[in-house]
């Protein structure tokens, strides 16, 4: 869908696509956090729908403070094009059923290193954590240095959800190097 | 501004139109007239190479931007392969990143949409500090540009050699799809159509294509160099192909900018340009730099005058700057006028007729380096930590080669890639250069290099449908340096006969030289495009046999270990109809699924092909004396002679019967041993190979 024709009111979901909006000039999703189109998506927000941003959506809805934290450049000042594992750690629109599952998606960014001023806080809003095959949290497993190998949030009310890594790109087995698709497991999710 | 034009050409120029071209004339010559674009030193040549098949749609003597094969279901492929070493040698970000975007335009301006980049990136020894920074700055500049335009890196290749010192080589080559009834021309056939350019021109990438067509001067040539803006270049990618339908022609503006792109373009007629109609970056531009600015993102078209309102409507959508500036005309003159006063004004037929050159060659053959002698399993040690055999993950993972949703194989998974494509088949991709060998000689060096990427394509179950070529020389004025240009295109040109895939476009780039005058090694490259019907994921497993397929040679010259460890020693000579029939029998294995893993030998010899199981945590059993073929050790392990290939299976009785009854020589020379253990046993002399799989995985990521 074409930028300017989107109408809020005619969806129940949005879902803000990753993608170098705006050739992410200045800074990953500012320009465009600062768009007539994120003005719609806020409405729905207000109104209670439900707001995937995957990637560079996820860069937006930060920048548009739809959620809380700031996403920096990776710890190694490089783009990264990884497969890596996930630990879903809350239940949210996108993860319905699936708390404590590891999932395997790939990552594909320059700057996705979740940052929040407060753990406490940020550790209540993460939905997926960075882990090993086995789901276990730690630093080897981290491929950005996000706070506490954060992958994605939501806000409190879990009706917007931010990821970095892509569900899109995990849901057909021919592409997945082993043949897996959790993320169709998650967009499943969104769309019930 | 400097001008590459020689006396004798300016001498030419006189005669012909009578009188002293203006300033400005000359340059808008110099441009055309450039090796870059007139391809004067190489066009007699590259005449002469099989571009015709049943399946090719557009091949290089339409002259076209690309070229173009049949895929069945109504689609096409468009592939095409351009460089950008010399702005990549000065700026390596914008370089790099620039030549992404160039050659992703000349794919648009055919209609089609791209799917898929390759990149082969040659760069110097990393002990040098220069080349560390030109090697991070070309991987970044490749992966901004392709990232945020969202076409996949899928594959490539990187590789070192001293010869590259000071001037690196960045080779990307980019295959898109589009309904074969819906190519865009290049060019126009008649007159009166209307010249629309999108984008703005700025003052960068003055005079590109004369300072891309000779040596690099040491002197400061940053103006030359284009500054990439990928967002613009996504916005003419969108918008392109939803016009496509409503223009005669399209143009990306490249090389020579406007000069070249209108009078190409024209194809002979002629064409008048107002220049104050130009949409401009900056204020107060000369005329004379309006013409010839290489600045990117730029597109011309060709329009129908009652279409020009809806492409240009196409475009302002995204607020992109796009103007009619000039038509095509009958009189055959290439005019550019600046609010009435006649700024160019030359005969099309001088600007597209250039003097063609045949130089002068010799016959001599470089000689080898002493012998140093060494152990084999020393050599083992040293072979497989050349930074030619470490893992590329530094550099492709700054890619993203997951874009597009489409990329099977990914970079570092396979000798070649694979992509889906929209009607359910399988697009394979790779390219292969080998300077080490071409340096010895350059005729069997064409033919392997061919033969070789026709493998790769092979080891994922695809059979070659197209190929392009790059040939990277140094000065084509030098007897040596021709020779191999002209023998490379020889043995190209039979290998693409003997293996039935056609050449459809290419590129040349002479004057690659270091600072002290030293040409690089010879480097052609192939870059080829091949399709299967199924599906394919290779697998490495414990207990799997190693079925060695052809015969290795006593011939080491121009291999890894012969650049390491010098001798007299013989040059491979390709036998094309055995990588014919030995790819055609693999590819028949993995169609029924008799294989697992498929690598074809190439560089490192029988020991490099075994090195990705190695890496992957595994042993290897070697029984060398199962190696038939070539009587001495080192041969038998790292000879890189053709027509081989590596299998890895489970059904060993069934190949072993299968290849004799194709008349192939096959033999079971290993298994795929346990991960107790990381190393090779040869002959059951067990060699630990820990240290090197640790450099393997930490060589590039440990680069300061």
């Amino acid at each position: 869908m074409k930028y300017k024709e989107f109408d809020p009111d005619r969806f129940d979901a949005v879902i803000l696509a990753g993608g170098f909006s705006f050739g992410d000039y200045l800074r990953a999703g500012s320009v465009a956090a600062n768009s007539d189109t994120m003005a719609k998506v806020k409405e729905m927000v207000n109104s209670g729908k439900k707001v995937l941003g995957i990637c560079n959506g996820f860069q937006i809805l930060v920048e548009s403070n739809l959620l809380e934290g700031g996403l920096l450049p990776n710890l190694n000042m490089r783009f990264i094009s990884k497969w890596i594992y996930l630990k879903i750690v809350k239940e949210t629109a996108l993860t319905k059923g699936l708390k404590g599952k590891v999932i395997k998606l790939p990552i594909a960014h320059a700057e996705g290193r979740y940052y929040h001023d407060n753990p406490q806080r940020a550790s209540e809003l993460a939905v997926f954590q960075y882990t090993n095959n086995l789901g276990e949290v730690d630093e080897k497993s981290n491929p950005n240095g996000s706070l506490l190998n954060i992958a994605g949030i939501s806000n409190e009310e879990g009706n917007v959800i931010g990821l970095m890594p892509h569900p899109e790109r995990a849901s057909f087995p021919l592409i997945s190097p082993d043949g897996s698709s959790d993320g169709l497991m998650l967009l499943r999710s969104f769309l019930r | 501004m400097r001008l590459s034009l020689s006396t004798y050409e300016m001498e030419l120029v006189r005669k012909q139109i009578g009188r002293e071209p203006l300033e400005s004339e000359w340059k808008v010559i110099d441009a055309l007239w450039s090796e870059h674009c007139s391809y004067k030193s190489s066009k007699i040549f590259l005449r002469t190479f099989p571009t015709g098949g049943e399946n090719v749609i557009m091949g290089i003597e339409d002259w076209q931007d690309a070229g173009a094969v049949d895929l069945g279901d109504g689609l096409a492929l468009v592939l095409k392969v351009e460089s950008h070493n010399h702005p990549s040698a000065i700026d390596p970000f914008n370089g790099a990143a620039t030549g992404v975007g160039g050659i992703i335009r000349d794919i648009v301006s055919k209609g089609a949409k791209p799917i898929a980049l390759l990149d082969m990136i040659r760069v110097g020894d990393l002990g040098s500090e220069r080349n560390r920074w030109l090697l991070k700055g070309i991987i970044s500049g490749i992966g901004f540009y392709g990232n945020s335009i969202g076409v996949p890196v899928v594959g490539g290749e990187l590789s070192f050699d001293e010869s590259y010192n000071d001037n690196p080589l960045v080779d990307v080559a980019c295959a898109g799809i589009v309904k074969k009834d819906k190519i865009i021309p290049s060019v126009v056939k008649k007159s009166g159509l209307k010249l629309v350019l999108v984008g703005l021109t700025g003052i960068d990438g003055l005079g590109g294509a004369s300072f891309a067509s000779r040596k690099l001067s040491g002197e400061d040539e940053i103006g030359a160099v284009q500054i990439a803006d990928p967002f613009a270049g996504k916005i003419i990618i969108d918008a392109t192909l939803e016009v496509s339908d409503k223009v005669e022609a399209i143009k990306d503006l490249g090389g020579g900018g406007l000069a070249v792109a209108v009078t190409e373009m024209a194809n002979g007629l002629g064409a008048n340009i107002k220049l104050e109609n130009v949409p401009l970056r900056v204020k107060e531009m000369t005329p004379e730099d309006i013409i010839v600015s290489e600045t990117q993102e730029r597109m011309l078209f060709a329009v129908e005058e009652g279409n020009v309102q809806s492409v240009c409507k196409s475009f302002e959508y995204y607020e992109y700057p796009c103007a009619v500036i000039g038509e095509i005309t009958e009189d055959k003159i290439i005019r550019f006028t600046f609010e009435g006063k006649e700024i160019v004004s030359l005969p099309s037929e001088l600007l597209l007729s250039p003097p063609l050159y045949m130089w002068g060659t010799s016959t001599e053959r470089r000689g080898m380096k002493p012998r140093i002698a060494v152990e084999i399993g020393q050599a083992i040690r040293k072979v497989l930590t050349h930074p030619d055999m470490v893992s590329k993950e530094w550099a492709y993972s700054q890619f993203d080669y997951e874009v597009g949703i489409s990329t099977v194989i990914k970079p570092g998974e396979a000798d070649a890639s694979l992509v889906k494509l929209p009607n359910g088949k399988f697009l394979a991709l790779k390219g292969d250069a080998n300077p080490e060998l071409c340096l010895y000689n350059s005729y069997e060096c064409g033919k392997a290099i061919f033969a070789e990427v026709y493998r790769n394509l092979a080891t994922v179950g695809s059979i070659g449908v197209a190929a392009v070529d790059h040939l990277q020389f140094g000065d084509p004025r030098r007897p040596e340096v021709y020779q191999d240009f002209v023998n490379s295109v020889r043995g190209i040109s039979e290998a693409s006969k003997v293996l039935n895939v056609p050449i459809v476009g290419g590129k040349v780039s002479f004057y690659n030289e270091n600072l002290r005058g030293e040409a690089i090694k010879p480097t052609p490259l192939i870059v080829m495009a091949g399709i299967s019907e199924k599906f394919f994921r290779p697998k490495i497993d414990e207990d799997q046999y190693i079925v060695l397929l052809g015969i290795t040679k006593d011939q080491l010259a121009g291999s890894l270990y012969h650049k390491l460890f010098g001798g007299e020693e013989e040059t491979p000579n390709e036998i094309l109809y055995e990588d014919l029939i030995t790819s055609k029998f693999v590819t028949q294995l993995i169609r029924e699924g008799k294989v697992e893993f498929v690598k074809d030998i190439s560089k490192g010899g029988i020991i490099g092909s075994l090195w990705p199981i190695i890496v992957k945590g595994y042993s290897v059993s070697l029984n060398i004396d199962s190696i038939i073929g070539a009587s001495r050790v080192e041969s038998k392990l790292f000879s890189e002679n053709g027509g081989r290939f590596i299998l890895l299976t489970q059904n060993l009785e069934e190949i072993i019967s299968r290849s004799r009854d194709n008349g192939i020589f096959s033999s079971q020379i290993g298994k795929v041993k346990g991960r107790e253990k990381i190393g090779l046993s040869l002959n059951d002399k067990f060699l630990d190979l820990t240290e090197e799989v640790d450099k393997y995985y930490n060589f590039l990521e440990g680069m300061q």
